[in-house]
């Protein structure tokens, strides 16, 4: 006890002083850093640029980069408190193996002869493919390369995926046959250039604040937002389309109809540039407004009048997020937005864009480089000339180039629950909070004959399964780059030193392939991310993601730069992909595709009569391993919570703070908050799913999209209780 | 080619661009000019603009160094409407630095300052004692007390980065633009200030807040808090609790002797003298734990202009020297105790009267009435009389019918409180009957029950011995609990919250 301060002689004055600093200006003194390092924000895929306060090797402040040309001096919650990430009480520190049930401090080397030795044993035994991989979208590029080559070629299996699957692998698919390859076409200036914008299952405002600035800066808009959720974007929409779930393909296919019905087509660019015009007419014809408004439950003028602004829009511009992708029919819905660009030419132009907001810091990175859906740069496994140019770049055997895409994420899941993946190796991403029905995943791993779980943070709902915990550096700690929604590559810079023993993800996994014994093959000469991205700009060349342009000393001298980027081409300009209406088609023709509608898979009943809505607030990000160390994230937003309509509530007598539990057929969430609002429609209740603590993906179902293997996260049927009810 | 049907040819040729308002220049976040004589700055939040992101909160902690807990800045959230129209709109709030500020008025140190150039209203954290009474005071729950150092803190428009020409950090830090600081004619304010007002606010009329909220112009009309149904007891203070009772008890006692000794008594109430005497001592004592800085309680008298604080400082201490000068004079049986023991009366009224009014504030709806003071001179009324009668045994009857009546009047008192609370349309007034219905419920039963027996039954049927013994020693713990009650149950006014926050309670 500090007698002064019991007197009140001491009130802490110095701790709380305040300085006048050249840099940040009048502020508290201990804010006050040594000098800023300028990176990339490590959250969503908005991709701003930022600042890290250094004082004595910690980091102790965050503030917007000024000069980054996507977030206008502005951060978001998260951003702005991004630094207590770091030294947090969380991180993983040392490397942790299992050693009679408990996980116990062992030494890097142990850790890595375990984990090699493990895993070759189990494809010894089982065959290449029993190991499984799930990686993420937080890596840097130059990992992800890293990574892609150490699983495919290093340990030579194909079955490895990402959590972007979970996440924005419905874009991917969807983008892929529309216009023949991945990649968003359009760029965060569409949001400010377009007159009509059309958001789809898209809520910007707790997802992607600092993308409102956009939307706030473009005066000569319509907004539209079609939500089933009055969230806070659709409050700002000048017409919201509050649509029954998952009814948005019907709207879309409706829209459509109406767009040709009524000649509001650009029939040059139609005959021009796509392919499919005919069939896809025929098709709409069953899209009658009568019809789309049965299934959606929007009046027939709603749905003309959006049509038509569409329609007749200089610049229309089609953004979505996880309304869409999150869904049985995700490729499908985002093939009926990229048909709507494609008849009315809103595509390649200043506003005009069918555009998806992406999620994590560099889902695009691996997306581009990291050799899980598909080959480095866009190519394609069951393209032979695709292969065969990588295997001579690599200088590798072009039989080491798997033909076809190994196991997605889910079914990498229900492999292990049939038993035919013995090992596992969990990247950065901790399913125990984020997969759909958590039994059928607890049951998978408990399957597994060794769990290795690399991260930033331990104790996770993941790491405190794993037979072998390695603590990785994180943002701030490491250095690469990352790209974010619009294709800009943002460089990403140390900060301060890894905590303790924590490694960042590239040293790990060259130290893997040291032990391994395929170091020098495939990363020669290798030392640091930047060799990393000098190959896959070389890869990368003369694809559409070309990186080759783009060099660590581009981007110190012009800041982040948006692909593709050919050597010697202008580094500021902004960039839109189609532009000249070629795509990467064989025949260079879009495709306009039909994608019929279908109600979601678990329709309400008597037993389980709400509709359960998934998604976000603003304070924290995914499975909160994060923000659940940030202070002033957890004080304001604490817990989760589950909104109701007041009408229902009156039914159940239940009342605003009530402690419910949620049911479905597959588990139960215990103990949430209720709220009673009008935001949600009567007959669906609304949940975050950041909260492991009242994990929502207990009762999700893991019904996945065909296409893209994209859970439907956003619907299932649930019934809401008091704890203890009987039934 | 088919044609349009007339009803979407009519909506084309109002197109996109009549669906939205278009404005002028985006006006800038902070002044372009410097004060003119009758001027301040304020702030200005546009409610149509802010999406809730908090950005503002987050930044306002880093700027200021204060823990998470503590938010200078806070973003509530008003609801309104029926689905799919329904709307839900934020409320980013940090000092509204008033004409009237009612945290200036109450300091009894004289911590809070209006600055004369700015208007900002500027707190001392090396003046402040940590009293608190600021936090009571305010109507926006705006003073926030930091444990850690003993002190207040609160917003104080980072008016030194407005003197280097720098936007405060939440203005800085609001991606949208919400946030702005502008300047005001005070004169012109003080005769309109209703934009001042906004659902989710306290009346700008406690203090003329002189923040001006632009709101959305189709705002339904049934927009309101969404907090309303969080409604947690407040911090008890408990030295207050103690404090409070003890030098009520003390005055009443005072009164008694006054009169039994001008009624001729005389030296044989030297024991209940001092006895009283002691009480007023630990209370004075007590009162003091209560401080974040108790070394400089002294200071509390400075602001005896303004302060009821202050006041309540002087006059209990007035009257702890009269007393003592009375009791003193018992005790040796001195001449000329009667004008002691009149000044010993009046300056414990005056005490107990000033304590009162410490609490009659507008901010806290439940104790802004006459019950407050017809409470505390209850608790003198029962405690003083009965204390006296058990340390001396044989007194006239008119003491014991004192205590009676003082138990009576305190029963009366609560019962018609807590009718006019649950009868009010006040939010914080229902909510402060429904957590003594509710959760307080027990608690305030055995408040009412301990003043019937101790205070009226257990009088009526003994004058001395055990029974009176066990009458005061109930009487003096049910208005404990009383007292506690009285903290605990007020709902204090305050900026709407967030629905899952823990922010309700500010002090």
């Amino acid at each position: 006890m500090n007698w002064k301060r019991t007197l009140g002689l001491d009130n802490l004055s110095e701790e709380y002083a305040f300085a006048r600093d050249e840099s940040t200006g009048y502020t508290s003194a201990k804010k006050i850093p040594d000098h800023w390092v300028p990176t990339t924000c490590g959250y969503c895929s908005v991709g701003c640029g930022i600042e890290i306060g250094v004082k004595d090797g910690r980091a102790i402040a965050s503030r917007p980069f000024e000069l980054h040309p996507v977030n206008r001096g502005k951060l978001c919650p998260k951003g702005l408190s991004e630094h207590y990430t770091i030294h947090a009480e969380n991180r993983a520190k040392y490397p942790m193996l299992r050693k009679g049930g408990k996980l116990v401090r062992v030494s890097w080397d142990e850790a890595l002869d375990v984990m090699v030795e493990r895993f070759r044993a189990t494809q010894a035994k089982y065959g290449a493919g029993s190991l499984g991989v799930l990686s993420t979208g937080q890596l840097v590029t130059e990992e992800f390369y890293t990574l892609g080559k150490l699983v495919q070629l290093g340990f030579g299996t194909n079955n490895y995926d990402g959590n972007t699957t979970l996440c924005m692998a419905s874009a991917v698919s969807g983008y892929k046959i529309s216009f023949g390859s991945d990649g968003p076409p359009g760029a965060y200036d569409d949001l400010e250039r377009a007159d009509v914008i059309l958001l789809v299952g898209a809520n910007l405002a707790d997802n992607h604040p600092i993308l409102c600035q956009y939307l706030e800066a473009n005066r000569n808009k319509a907004l539209i937002v079609a939500d089933p959720r009055v969230s806070k974007t659709a409050m700002m929409a000048d017409i919201h389309l509050p649509l029954k779930p998952r009814s948005d393909l019907a709207l879309l296919n409706g829209i459509a109809h109406v767009l040709i019905r009524y000649n509001l087509v650009d029939r040059e660019y139609i005959d021009k540039h796509t392919a499919g015009f005919a069939e896809l007419e025929r098709f709409l014809d069953a899209y009658t407004p009568e019809r789309v408004a049965e299934i959606t439950g929007l009046t027939q003028e709603t749905i003309f009048k959006t049509a038509l602004l569409y329609g007749r829009a200089k610049a229309g511009f089609i953004g979505w997020t996880m309304g869409v992708n999150h869904s049985t029919l995700g490729t499908a819905t985002v093939n009926a937005i990229c048909n709507l660009a494609l008849l009315t030419g809103h595509i390649g132009r200043a506003g005009a864009s069918p555009f998806s907001i992406t999620g994590q810091c560099n889902a695009m990175g691996t997306r581009e480089a990291g050799f899980t859906s598909s080959l480095p740069g866009y190519r394609k496994f069951d393209n032979a000339a695709d292969r065969a140019e990588l295997a001579a770049i690599w200088g590798v055997d072009e039989s080491r180039l798997p033909a076809k895409r190994g196991w997605a994420y889910p079914d990498i899941v229900e492999a292990a629950v049939a038993k035919k993946i013995r090992a596992l190796w969990i990247i950065a991403t901790n399913p125990l909070v984020s997969y759909p029905n958590q039994d059928v995943l607890r049951h998978g791993l408990s399957n597994l004959d060794f769990l290795v779980v690399q991260d930033g943070y331990h104790p996770t709902p993941t790491t405190e399964l794993a037979d072998l915990v390695l603590p990785a550096a994180i943002w701030g700690e490491k250095e690469g780059t990352y790209t974010n929604s619009e294709r800009r590559v943002s460089k990403v810079n140390k900060a301060v030193q890894p905590i303790d023993e924590a490694r960042s993800d590239f040293d790990i996994f060259l130290a893997v392939a040291e032990k391994l014994g395929c170091r020098d093959e495939l990363y020669p000469e290798w030392t640091t991310v930047e060799d990393a991205f000098n190959e896959w700009r070389r890869v990368s060349k003369g694809r559409l993601c070309d990186y080759s342009g783009i060099s660590y000393g581009l981007l110190a001298e012009h800041g982040a730069v948006q692909w593709p980027l050919a050597e010697g081409a202008d580094p500021n300009r902004t960039s839109r992909l189609y532009s000249d209406g070629e795509f990467q088609t064989p025949d260079g023709r879009a495709k306009l595709v039909c994608t019929d509608w279908a109600p979601f898979p678990e329709q309400p009943t008597r037993s389980y009569p709400f509709v359960l809505n998934t998604g976000r607030t603003v304070e924290h990000w995914h499975t909160r391993t994060k923000t659940r160390e940030v202070p002033i994230l957890e004080r304001l937003s604490p817990r989760a919570w589950l909104e109701m309509n007041p009408r229902d509530a009156k039914g159940l007598g239940l009342h605003s703070h009530d402690s419910v539990d949620v049911v479905s057929r597959r588990g139960r969430v215990r103990g949430v908050e209720l709220r009673l609002t009008e935001i949600t429609a009567p007959g669906q209740v609304f949940m975050p799913f950041h909260f492991a603590e009242t994990n929502v993906n207990e009762v999700t179902q893991d019904a996945f999209d065909p296409i893209s293997r994209e859970p439907n996260y956003k619907q299932c049927a649930v019934r809401v209780e008091r704890p203890g009810a009987n039934v | 080619m088919t044609t349009l049907p007339l009803m979407e040819s009519a909506l084309l040729s109002t197109a996109a661009r009549s669906l939205v308002q278009i404005e002028g220049e985006p006006t800038p976040l902070i002044p372009a000019r410097l004060l003119e004589a009758g001027e301040q700055y304020r702030f200005h939040f546009d409610m149509t603009k802010c999406i809730g992101c908090k950005c503002c909160v987050v930044a306002c902690n880093e700027q200021n160094g204060n823990p998470a807990a503590l938010n200078w800045r806070r973003v509530g959230e008003v609801e309104g409407g029926y689905y799919p129209y329904a709307q839900r709109y934020h409320l980013s709030m940090g000092c509204n630095h008033c004409l009237e500020p009612s945290c200036l008025i109450g300091c009894p140190v004289e911590a809070y300052t209006k600055d004369a150039n700015t208007g900002v209203v500027l707190h001392s954290a090396d003046t402040c004692i940590g009293c608190q009474y600021c936090t009571w005071n305010c109507s926006y729950g705006v003073p926030q007390y930091n444990a850690e150092r003993g002190v207040v803190g609160k917003c104080d428009m980072c008016h030194n980065r407005l003197d280097d020409g720098m936007a405060p950090a939440c203005v800085s830090a609001c991606p949208e633009g919400a946030i702005a600081i502008e300047i005001v004619n005070v004169a012109e304010w003080r005769q309109d200030y209703l934009s001042a007002n906004a659902p989710g606010l306290p009346s700008a009329d406690d203090s003329i807040s002189t923040t001006r909220v632009t709101l959305p112009k189709n705002l339904v009309p049934d927009t309101g808090r969404v907090d309303l149904q969080r409604v947690k007891p407040e911090h008890p203070h408990w030295p207050l609790v103690f404090m409070l009772v003890l030098t009520q008890l003390s005055v009443g006692a005072f009164a008694v002797l006054w009169l039994l000794d001008m009624l001729g008594r005389g030296t044989g109430l030297t024991i209940a003298a001092l006895a009283s005497l002691g009480f007023a001592g630990i209370s004075l004592g007590a009162s003091t734990l209560h401080l974040g800085r108790p070394i400089y309680a002294w200071r509390a008298l400075k602001g005896l202009r303004r302060s009821w604080l202050s006041r309540e400082v002087l006059t209990l201490s007035l009257f702890a020297g009269a007393a003592s000068a009375f009791a003193g004079m018992l005790w040796l049986d001195l001449p000329g105790r009667g004008f002691v023991g009149l000044l010993t009366f009046v300056a414990g009224f005056a005490g107990v009267t000033c304590s009162a009014r410490i609490y009659i504030v507008p901010a806290r709806p439940a104790w802004f009435s006459g019950y407050t003071i017809a409470e505390f001179y209850s608790s003198a009324l029962l405690l003083g009389p009965l204390f006296v009668q058990m340390v001396e045994g044989q007194v006239p009857s008119w003491v014991r019918f004192a205590a009676i009546a003082g138990a009576a009047s305190q029963l009366i008192t609560q019962l018609l409180k807590f009718l006019w609370e649950s009868r009010s349309d006040v939010f914080e007034l229902r909510a402060s009957s429904l957590l003594l219905s509710g959760r307080l419920q027990n608690l305030f039963v055995t408040r009412l029950a301990v003043l019937a027996v101790a205070g009226v039954v257990l009088p009526l049927i003994a004058t001395h011995g055990s029974i009176v013994v066990t009458a005061f020693g109930a009487a003096l713990a049910g208005e404990w609990l009383g007292r506690y009650l009285f903290f605990v149950s007020v709902v204090s006014k305050n900026i709407a919250a967030a629905f899952t926050s823990g922010e309700r309670r500010a002090a």
